[in-house]
Parts: C-alpha cells; structure tokens; sequence
C-alpha cells in the first residue's frame, strides 16, 4: 500500500473500529435493560418463597436497590475491567470458567468453518463453471438440506448412524477418549496442543471426537458459502477480463486459483464473517448434543441452574465475537478491493 | 455476425418464463408443490384428533420405547408417550409459533421500516443502528437470556423468535420506500396536498408489502427452526407438551443405544416444514422479484 493508501486505510478502519464499539455498547444497554427489566434476578437466587427479608437482604447485596444509571454504570465499569461476575454454579469467577471453556468452543467452530469452506467453496466454483450440471443441482440440494434441517438433529442422526450403527467415531461425550493422556494445554484446543507436544495418540483421539460435532456444526454454513461462492463466480467468470484471459492462452488453473478467486474473495470474506456469527450461536445446540464442553453448554448449564451472569457474559461474547469478524472481513476487503479503497474516500 | 448476449441473462433464462402480472405470478408461486405440502401440513395439524392414533398426553408406562409397529406406527418415547400421535399433534404448536412471531416481527418492522425510509436522516440512521444492534446478538443464547428474566412460557418465545425477525421488514420495507420517497407520482401526490398519513398509506406501503408478504414463507422456516433449537433446550415449552424440540430432546440419550425413533421422526417433521416453506418462500421471491434484480 502506498503512504496516502495507509492513511486512508488508518481513517476507515478508525472509523469502522468506532461504529462496531458503538453498536457492542448497545448490545450491552440491551444485555442490561433484558436483564434487570423483564424479571428480578433475585427470585432466581432465593427461589419464588423466600421471605421478605431475604429477598431485601439479596437485593441490597446485590445494589439492585440503587438506581437503574447507577447499576449499569457499575455494571458497565465491571466488564470493562474484565469482570464478569461470579458463576452461582461453579462457584468461579465467570471470566476464569470462560477462560477454560472458550478454546473448546473457538476448536469446534474453526474446525466446522474450515469445513464449510472446503465444501462450500469447492461446489461453489464447480457449480459455476456449469450452471445447470449436475454439481450444480447435487449443490442445490445440498443447500436445500442445510437451510431446512435443524442441525443439532443432523447430530442426533450422525451420532446414530456412525457412532451406534458403523461404530466408526466414539460415542457424543466430550473431547478425548478414555485412558487417553490428554496434552499440555498450552492452547486449550485439544487437536493444537497435541501437536504441539508431539502426542499424536492424542490427536488421533481429538480428531475422531471432533469429526462428528464440527461436520454437524458445517451444516449450518454449508449453505450460505456455497451460495454466495456460486453466485459470484458465475458473475466473474462471464466478465471481459476472464473472457480476455482465456483468449490470450492462460491456464483454466491460473485463470480460476488467481484472477476469478481475487475478485471474488470480497463478498466471500463478508460471508464468512457472517457465517463465523451463525456458527458462534448454533454450536450452542451441537455442544448439548455432543456434550462438548464449550461456552455454549456452560451458558445451558448455567440456565439450569438459574445462574444469569454467565449467560450475560456468553451472549456478550457472541456479540463481540460476530462484531470483530465483520470487522477484520471490512479491513480486509479494503486493502485486497481496490474499489471499496476509492469509494471510501469519497 | 452473432449479437452478443449479456451471459448473466441466459443463465436466468433457462427457467421457464413465469406468466405476467404479479398476482398471476404469486399464485402461481402458491399452487405449487410446496405451496401443496404447506396445505396439507396445516390441515394434518387441524385435523390431529382425527389423525393421532393415541392420546398425545397420556403415556403408557407399560409401552416405554417400543419400536415402530402396526400399534405405535413411530414407536414410544422413554416415558410411554405414543411419538406418532405426539409429532401430529405438535404441528399445532410449531405452525403457531411461527406463523405468531412472524407476524408479530412484521406488524413491528414495517412501521419501523417505514418511518426509517420516508423520515430518512437521522431518524434512518439511528433505526439502522438499532437493528445492526439486534442482528449482533447470537440468537440462542440471547434466548436463553430473556427467558431467564421473563419466564418460561409461549408469548416470550413467540416474543424472542419475533424481535428477530424485526430486522428483515425495516431492512425490506426501508429499501422500498427509500428510492420511491421522491417518485414524481408520490410529489404529485404530495404537491395534491396530501398528508404524510395519507401518502405513506396509498401510496408507499402498498408498494412495500408484497415483498414482505413473499418474505413471511422464509421467516416462518427460520421461525420452525427456532422454536425447535429452543425448546430442545426446554425453553418455551412445557414438557408433556407436544412440540417437536422437546420431543427430539426426550429422546435424544437413547440415540447412542440405537433407539432413534423418539428423536429422529420429529425431527423429520421440522425439516420437512422448513423445506416446505423455504422452498416456498424462493418460489414467492422469484415471483416478487422478476424484472427486478436477483
């Protein structure tokens, strides 16, 4: 990038970091209005017959007596430092029971994305090159089945048939199988920390667990990215420039992995940021299913329990989570895009 | 020499050409196959006293997880319940819980959307701030925030599945007014001396409905998909209750036995809802959109 080019891109991304902190802000009036308006947390503390005195003594530990600025203010204060209060269930510190979880659930998601991606993208450029073919109707009906069915039963369904039925993956409870010497977390994702203490057995064991939730998981981005990747590259691949590249004697490699693929890498990065937010709520149903202990079955954990903070701080970190991902697509499309470079300037 | 053709265009032109006018082509989009399959799951799920075989809420604690046979067509659940009779009756309550909520996100977001597109400025700025705000929040889990602090029962779920929904009709409705605000025939109309009120009823919303209405299909798939993931969590929906997330999750521990049958034939039922009504909903945007871009 030239000098002037980085200023521009410096300016925007100034500007883009601004728009998401303000929108993570209002996530954080809704998490707090939700919170304190619709019910008293106190009952979910004390239970429905507590006496009058409890739920006094609760509610003034709690500075739910104080008014509602005041609260969201020290609320506000709290998170910003990094507290998220104090679990009721594990007894823990929320950030401390987050911090344990969350490599767990980042491990699934990644590992669904990444194969979302693989099959998305890969029928999406074969189903553009013959609109029509037989690729394209197969990923037609791929979409049609990814849209409509609910994919904590494609769990259900996977864990029967290649779990009960085939006996090819291990029964759906958690990350590593028995008598396994798990690795030295370092990460906190089981398959990296493996690697990275050279404990193959261990990974083999972490694969096999994660195979079944993270192609459940797929399922739910499968076919927006497919979609998107198809619509795309028809549109590219009918321009003047691929038209012109053929005719001068390139490569159908060259032309498709380098010209067609820049050009349609853009829309592609916004999907997928999308998709990283889809992922992010639904892996929520698949950690139930295959009880991978994640953030999303602590938040249901935590629900059973009627212990609200952790779902507070979960739902916070979904919204951050989606935010930050359209914001690296943004910045990203910026520097690869030429066009968005100009037309952000005006 | 050959003319040259916009490739684009022979792509869209290897489907049939639907027949013209816009209430030809949305009925068309109805008498459909899925249009079909959206009859007969509706009139399956009026006519379920009819159709169940035992009664939904009784469970026969002498028949806990048979297998599908001539008596229980779809076996029995853990608890004796008849999953036949369960997951016809269940339709009732999915079908409307969907159909509340979206017409609820609706009623909501086109009022919004409309004053969003004619208003315009700030107004339209900060309405689209608030619904980028929404659109941030990861459903489920927002979900299982609010039923924590409003209780457990249908009107929050129809009410949670709603707020999402939201976001689409401002959007939708926004992007139809926006363009049209300035239309010559709505500034003769305004120059006629017509209210605002009068204006945005004649002449703006007519305009901005029928993609709303093509797009309550769509809405209604994601509505389906919703109520099952959450009361798959036991949210919404009181258990005995006929609902087929609950039902999926009443069965969902024996599936590593080989006991499928409580979870997977409810589950089949939402997909095939969802199909039908996604694949209706193309069907109805095709129709809306012809002519327009795609």
């Amino acid at each position: 990038m030239t000098k002037s080019g980085l200023r521009r891109w410096t300016a925007y991304a100034a500007r883009r970091l601004g728009s998401t902190l303000l929108m993570l802000a209002g996530v954080a009036v809704v998490i707090f209005v939700v919170t304190r308006m619709l019910g008293t947390p106190v009952y979910l503390l004390v239970g429905q017959q507590a006496s009058e005195e409890v739920i006094a003594a609760t509610i003034r530990q709690l500075g739910l007596d104080r008014p509602i600025p005041h609260q969201f203010v020290t609320w506000i204060g709290g998170l910003v430092q990094g507290d998220l209060g104090t679990s009721r269930h594990t007894f823990n510190p929320v950030t401390t029971d987050l911090a344990l979880r969350l490599p767990a659930t980042i491990e699934l998601v990644m590992a669904a994305l990444a194969i979302a991606v693989f099959v998305g993208v890969g029928l999406g450029v074969a189903a553009a090159r013959r609109p029509d073919g037989a690729v394209d109707r197969f990923s037609h009906v791929l979409t049609q089945l990814g849209a409509s069915m609910p994919n904590f039963w494609v769990g259900l369904v996977l864990v029967y048939l290649f779990a009960y039925a085939a006996r090819i993956f291990p029964a759906p409870i958690g990350r590593l199988g028995p008598g396994i010497q798990p690795p030295t977390r370092r990460t906190g994702m089981t398959t990296v920390d493996s690697v990275l203490s050279g404990n193959f057995e261990a990974l083999a064991s972490a694969l096999h667990y994660l195979a079944l939730p993270a192609t459940a998981l797929s399922l739910l981005a499968i076919p927006a990215i497919l979609q998107i990747t198809r619509g795309t590259f028809i549109e590219v691949l009918a321009s003047d420039y691929i038209r012109t590249a053929h005719a001068a004697g390139l490569s159908t490699s060259r032309i498709y992995g380098v010209y067609a693929l820049r050009n349609a890498v853009v829309p592609m990065l916004t999907t997928l940021a999308m998709s990283f937010g889809f992922l992010i709520s639904g892996t929520v149903l698949i950690e139930v299913v295959f009880a991978w202990p994640g953030i999303g079955l602590y938040a249901v954990n935590a629900m059973n329990a009627f212990d609200y903070e952790p779902i507070m701080a979960v739902v916070l970190l979904g919204a951050i989570f989606y935010a930050l991902a359209y914001l690296l697509a943004d910045l990203a499309a910026f520097v690869i895009d030429p066009r968005i470079r100009e037309g952000a300037q005006t | 020499m050959t003319t040259p053709v916009d490739p684009t265009i022979r792509v869209a032109s290897n489907e049939p050409d639907p027949p013209v006018g816009l209430g030809r082509r949305l009925r068309s989009a109805i008498v459909s196959v899925p249009g079909f399959f959206l009859g007969a799951l509706l009139l399956v799920s009026l006519l379920a006293p009819l159709i169940a075989t035992h009664d939904p809420l009784t469970p026969n604690p002498l028949a806990k997880l048979l297998p599908p046979s001539s008596e229980h067509i779809f076996g029995t659940d853990p608890f004796g319940f008849d999953v036949f009779s369960r997951t016809i009756y269940a339709g009732r309550l999915d079908l409307t819980v969907a159909l509340g909520s979206v017409l609820l996100g609706a009623a909501i977001g086109v009022p919004v959307g409309v004053a969003a597109g004619y208003l315009g400025g700030t107004v339209d700025s900060v309405l689209m701030r608030l619904t980028e705000v929404i659109q941030a929040f990861p459903p489920i889990l927002f979900a299982m925030l609010v039923f924590a602090g409003a209780g457990n029962n249908v009107a929050t779920l129809i009410g949670i599945i709603a707020f999402f929904n939201v976001p689409v009709y401002v959007r939708m409705v926004r992007a139809v007014i926006q363009p049209i605000r300035d239309a010559s025939y709505v500034r003769a109309a305004r120059a006629m001396g017509h209210g605002h009120m009068s204006l945005i009823w004649k002449h703006l919303l007519p305009n901005s409905l029928v993609p709303v209405f093509a797009q309550f299909a769509v809405s209604s798939g994601f509505a389906i998909q919703m109520v099952a993931g959450l009361s798959f969590l036991g949210l919404g929906v009181e258990f005995p209750r006929p609902e087929w997330g609950s039902m999926i999750s009443a069965g969902a521990n024996q599936i590593v036995f080989g006991q499928w049958w409580p979870s997977i034939f409810p589950g089949i039922a939402v997909f095939l809802a969802a199909l039908t009504l996604n694949a209706l909903g193309q069907r109805l945007r095709k129709a809306v959109l012809v002519g327009g871009p795609r």
